[in-house]
């Protein structure tokens, strides 16, 4: 079941750093980079491509896990554990575009065909943010 | 195995960025294949990776029994920047005086870390760079 995002979170999420998605390989070791991500109607939303490994893993097993970390203080942190509700094509590449104006303010510089957009709804919340769990 | 070098040797690139204190993420497996993710701080020495923690947290128990561990660095200046190691496992030193994670508070904050709590030991890992992957191989 989704979890709500507690008052500190819903603060936390709104800064912009890149989150770093956690995924398992079929051999079962760990894939692990940095996307850009939004928080929105109570989801995490990303942004990728079909062809990618992480994207590949979450089409066999939806439970991936997010961290957010303050890159300047690494004490601030949260892991979401989580799971892909669905994924939709991004035509036009209008929400990787609206992401590059989240992080860089400015129009997304790379080839905006391709892309999909990815909805992860949290199950639960461990960190620094909401206190030690 | 002191002096046994690394099967593996870090790119200029990457070894540039490990040299600053910046953020590692330690990527793990809970025993249901959860992915579990925690901020790291980390030194390179000898080309081998080494992270400390206190030995009650989660990690360094799913560390410990998988013996491997998938590492995350980016370039603070360039955050889509990443290196993604694959580490080995290749030592576990206790640390009862905690010199090891003085030394990375140090590295990090200039300062010595914090007071122990009560009960707390802490542990150093020793981990062997395998495979490096990414966009700054």
């Amino acid at each position: 079941m989704t979890v709500q995002l507690s008052p500190k979170m819903k603060e936390f999420v709104k800064e912009v750093f890149p989150a770093f998605i956690g995924t398992m390989r079929k051999d079962g070791s760990v894939e692990q980079v940095p996307v850009w991500y939004e928080f929105a109607d109570d989801s995490f939303w990303i942004n990728g491509g079909t062809n990618r490994g992480w994207f590949k893993h979450l089409e066999r097993d939806p439970r991936v896990t997010l961290l957010l970390v303050d890159p300047k203080q690494m004490f601030r942190w949260a892991q979401v554990q989580g799971r892909m509700v669905k994924w939709e094509e991004d035509p036009g590449g209008e929400h990787i575009n609206h992401l590059s104006h989240r992080y860089f303010g400015r129009d997304y510089q790379n080839p905006r065909t391709g892309r999909i957009k990815i909805q992860i709804e949290p199950l639960r919340i461990t960190g620094s943010i909401d206190g030690w769990g | 195995m002191a002096g046994a070098e690394p099967a593996l040797l870090l790119s200029p690139q990457v070894q540039r960025l490990v040299a600053l204190p910046i953020l590692m993420v330690i990527a793990t497996k809970r025993a249901d294949g959860r992915v579990w993710l925690n901020p790291v701080w980390f030194e390179l020495a000898d080309g081998y990776i080494w992270i400390n923690s206190n030995t009650r947290r989660s990690w360094p128990k799913y560390l410990q029994r998988d013996k491997e561990a998938t590492l995350l660095l980016t370039d603070p200046a360039e955050p889509d920047r990443y290196a993604q190691i694959h580490g080995r496992l290749a030592e576990v030193i206790p640390d009862p005086k905690h010199e090891f994670i003085d030394r990375l508070a140090r590295r990090y904050t200039g300062k010595q870390f914090r007071e122990l709590e009560p009960g707390e030991e802490r542990i150093t890992f020793k981990l062997e760079p395998l495979a490096v992957t990414g966009q700054m191989i």
